[in-house]
């Protein structure tokens, strides 16, 4: 039998299968885009709708009627708002209704607590509202990062991607390897109530332009610098069990907490990594060993893990773990293992956000907490702290260029930054969610479904579920976030006093890198980010002796942590340029 | 080489006779033309899914950029083979999966002939079913679930941990975030998966053993232990080399899945694997090209060492898979 012949056929056949379907296949990604909608009304639209004012009404009732709750819900009038911040937000509803019969597709990370984002309750008044029908495609939690790869790889985009800044290299790559639309042309004519909100600060407009002056995407933008979100939390029982005071100093901590572990709680620092914890310069601060990138006294980028107290801080972290002072399952402990370890009488302090643990420790198990500034090496000194938030807030958008409708893409987006936006995304409904105080602010009473929620959900759950938590939009973390204003909560004030306490000078501002910088620094970043947890971890376990850390140092120059820095340096000074 | 010399004679030959043989196959097809038709599934899987797709290793030498097409993304040459060889973890990554394909090798491929052999020897059925459904039970519980098992029982307070403890009279936190345990815990607990499973082939062959042969022993006076070694054994050789063939053959191969719901940061110098490191490279980084390119330099490798091992296994012992 002739066996080369009929392989050789066989392999043909291959070939020519493969090619038809590869070109099938093609032929079926590629379809021909439709030509833009453009509305001619549009710009005659712009124009300011005069409403009636409503404002007596509503403004400090707290039993409307329902017609009064559906004339909030159900239209645009935002009469009743009151202008609570330094800079008023716009009001340009011209765009709404959006004519036409339009439906975009959005992608976005999920969040658990929200099982369907398609029937989420702020959304669907959205909808309502702009005349914009939305399909959420949400990938599945904890695999966002493959599931983005995996669209892009398929060419099929949606017409609207949240969080966007996750193409490798960043937005402005996104862009030129054409992802993402360059949105600077249009935005003053199809969002002006983003143009108008953005310009509104110096800081709003040069954290949300790139260095060569576009603009790629929509931002999230709070009205102010939101407070310092996580930081040391001890448990009241705690110090009234040890009989000692708020520890400031490192050594003070150790003191605090090897009395702790005297009087029972076998575990007293939860000291947990695997999202992160190990490295948000609580305890490493005090050393000057931040996590990641800082500013010096000259204001030059410096990293970290590379300063000289670096080993200073590792031998006290693995004295530490050495003495049972952490939780012994810090390095592999997830979200869920570390709450249920917090509630525990194992646990006296937990480095976490005030919010989460006023749900988890004060709401759901009544331990009441007290919040601690960031360790400092000598008595008297200013504690610090690497993180300022540059008014940026919630999440980001880009509007793709498979978008068959732009401007209604631009028209959903702007809506968040109107006042209505603002007030229905971060408050939800009118009626059962929030209502309206005596000048116009928003607030939840107590048989708000956030706090009263019908299917029995705690407020970490129902935040999401009523509500935008993260958005793109006027995000009102303070006045908004039921986990800080919620009757009796401090979250708050832990937070603001951390935040008017610590010194925060030298957070690095929000840059950003060039397309041929950003493939190299995403590289080193991530090859430097698994150098040093491999290292600092396994030094903290014991399993590696401080002196590792020299070769870590000489591992980390020799991968180009000076060619790393010096992208950063670059990037640094073309912000301060912007 | 002998083999080979043997097809080309046979090529010349038949090359004369080409109408002849076209004649046969149709002829062929048409008097079996039900095989045929079972076998399009399967020869379509392989098209579809095999070769067809194999046309996109070429952007292991380009800067493939999906948006901007295949044709659009500049071409880079061997940049990202360099880039991988002369990278911080190219040692790590080769030196783990070999080490864990090796140690996958010495336990995990022994354990289940050691079953079947003992599985051979008995002789009460409920009790030898009974065994047999137990072992092989493991095989088809998911390995996410396996794996949600195995955080379980080696975390702070699991069984294994405390057994451990118990033993060792050391202190241990979760062992998975001990790099020196991840090897033998990923090992045995693959083992555990697959051991009935595994040993069933070896079963199978055992069956098939002609019963005189055991009869023939018996007229020499040879033991139970005796009859395992000089009479089972060498019957079943065949299956296992074949089986150990495929095996060596995989030795730069590794499912990911298993690891990567396993490993984390703490463990990665012993356990980030090649198919890990392209997991991560390729499809948490975006970086098509370059875990494209590890993955052909480890598939060329994995052809090799199968030939390789292929060859010895001929001349040695005249079994092989070609």
């Amino acid at each position: 039998m002739n066996m080369k012949t009929f392989a050789k056929k066989i392999g043909m056949l291959a070939a020519v299968s493969a090619l038809a379907v590869s070109t099938a296949c093609s032929s079926g990604g590629s379809e021909p885009e439709e030509a833009e909608a453009t509305d001619t009304e549009a710009a005659g639209k712009q124009e300011q709708v005069a409403f009636t004012d409503i404002g007596s009404d509503i403004k400090g009732n707290d039993k409307p009627t329902a017609e009064q709750i559906a004339e909030v819900n159900d239209t645009l009038n935002d009469t009743y708002l009151g202008d609570i911040f330094e800079q008023e937000i716009p009001s340009h509803y011209g765009a709404y209704p959006f004519p036409g019969d339009v439906t975009l597709d959005v992608w976005m990370p999920a969040n658990p607590d929200v099982p369907d984002m398609n029937t989420q309750a702020v959304q669907d008044q959205v909808e309502k509202l702009t005349g914009i029908k939305v399909n959420f495609i949400t990938p599945p939690v904890g695999q966002e990062a493959d599931s983005f790869t995996l669209m892009i790889s398929s060419g099929e985009l949606p017409d609207i991607i949240i969080d966007p800044g996750r193409y490798p290299g960043g937005l402005e790559a996104g862009v030129n390897d054409g992802a993402y639309i360059d949105l600077t042309e249009q935005m003053e004519k199809n969002a002006p109530n983003y143009s108008e909100w953005r310009n509104s600060d110096e800081m709003r407009r040069k954290t949300t332009v790139t260095d060569d002056g576009r603009l790629l995407g929509f931002y999230g933008i709070a009205p102010y610098s939101e407070w310092m979100w996580f930081g040391m939390l001890i448990k009241q029982e705690a110090l009234d069990k040890t009989g000692l005071e708020v520890p400031t100093t490192v050594d003070e901590w150790h003191a605090f907490l090897t009395k702790a572990k005297e009087v029972g709680y076998s575990e007293p620092l939860n000291y947990g990594s695997s999202y992160g914890q190990l490295f948000t310069g609580i305890i490493n601060g005090a050393y000057g060993v931040w996590d990641w990138t800082f500013l010096d006294a000259d204001g030059k980028v410096k990293w970290g893990p590379a300063q000289p107290k670096a080993k200073e801080y590792l031998t006290t972290m693995q004295q530490w773990n050495k003495e049972g002072l952490l939780n012994r399952d810090w390095a592999t402990a997830d979200f869920n293992q570390r709450m249920a370890t917090a509630i525990s009488d194992k646990t006296a302090v937990m480095m976490d956000s005030p919010d989460t643990m006023w749900s988890y420790w004060k709401q759901q198990n009544d331990f009441d907490f007290v919040g601690a500034p960031n360790p400092v090496l000598n008595e008297g000194d200013q504690p610090q702290v690497s993180y300022k938030n540059f008014m940026r807030a919630g999440t980001n958008a880009a509007i793709t260029t498979q978008a068959e409708n732009v401007e209604a893409a631009m028209a959903f987006l702007d809506f968040s930054y109107t006042k209505k936006g603002w007030e229905l995304l971060n408050y939800g409904e009118y009626g059962k969610v929030h209502l309206i105080d005596a000048d116009g602010k928003p607030y939840y009473p107590a048989d708000s479904y956030i706090y009263e929620d019908p299917d029995g959900q705690p407020v970490a759950t129902t935040l999401h579920k009523y509500r935008m938590h993260n958005w793109p939009d006027i995000r009102d973390e303070h006045n908004s976030n039921p986990l800080i204003v919620a009757e009796g909560s401090y979250s708050g004030d832990i937070r603001k006093t951390w935040t008017e306490e610590m010194d925060a000078s030298m957070t690095m501002p929000p840059i950003t890198f060039t397309q041929a910088e950003a493939s190299r620094e995403a590289e080193l970043g991530n090859q430097l980010a698994t150098l040093r947890s491999e290292y600092f971890a396994k030094i903290i376990m014991g399993e590696m002796p401080v002196d590792a850390y020299d070769k870590f140092l000489a591992e980390a120059q020799k991968m180009g942590l000076d060619e790393f820095l010096s992208l950063h340096q670059a990037a640094l000074d073309r912000y301060n340029q912007r | 080489m002998l083999t080979l010399r043997k097809n080309k004679k046979g090529n010349a030959l038949a090359a004369s006779e080409r109408p002849k043989t076209s004649l046969m196959i149709r002829k062929d097809v048409r008097k079996n033309w039900f095989p045929y038709l079972l076998a399009i599934p399967v020869l379509a899987w392989f098209i579809i899914f095999c070769y067809g797709p194999m046309w996109g290793v070429l952007i292991a030498f380009k800067d493939y950029k999906p948006l901007l097409g295949f044709e659009a993304s500049p071409w880079v040459g061997f940049k990202h083979f360099v880039d991988f060889f002369q990278g911080p973890y190219f040692w790590r990554v080769v030196k783990n999966t070999l080490l864990l394909n090796l140690w996958g090798i010495g336990f995990g491929f022994t354990a289940p002939i050691i079953l079947a052999l003992l599985l051979n020897e008995i002789r009460n059925k409920m009790f030898k079913r009974t065994v047999q459904t137990i072992t092989y039970m493991p095989h088809f519980i998911s390995l996410v679930v396996v794996a949600g098992m195995i955080h379980i029982f080696t975390a702070d307070e699991g069984i294994i941990t405390q057994v451990l403890q118990w033993i060792t009279g050391k202190e241990y936190s979760s062992l998975l975030g001990y790099s020196s345990m991840f090897r033998p815990l990923y090992v045995f607990s693959g083992i555990w998966q697959s051991i009935g499973w595994e040993s069933i082939i070896y079963l199978a062959a055992m069956g098939s053993i002609d019963t005189s042969l055991y009869e023939a022993a018996d007229m020499d006076g040879a033991n139970r232990l005796q009859k395992m070694w000089h009479v089972t054994l060498p019957q079943i050789t065949p299956t296992i080399v074949i089986l150990f063939i495929f095996a060596v053959g995989g030795l730069m191969a590794s499912g990911y899945e298993k690891i990567i719901l396993l490993y984390n940061p703490l463990t990665y110098d012993t356990a980030d694997v090649i198919a890990s490191y392209v997991y991560r490279r390729g499809l948490r980084e975006a970086s098509l090209s370059y875990s494209t390119a590890v993955g052909l330099f480890s598939a060329v490798i994995n052809f090799g060492l199968l030939w390789m091992t292929n060859n010895i296994a001929r001349r040695k012992s005249e079994v092989s898979l070609w």
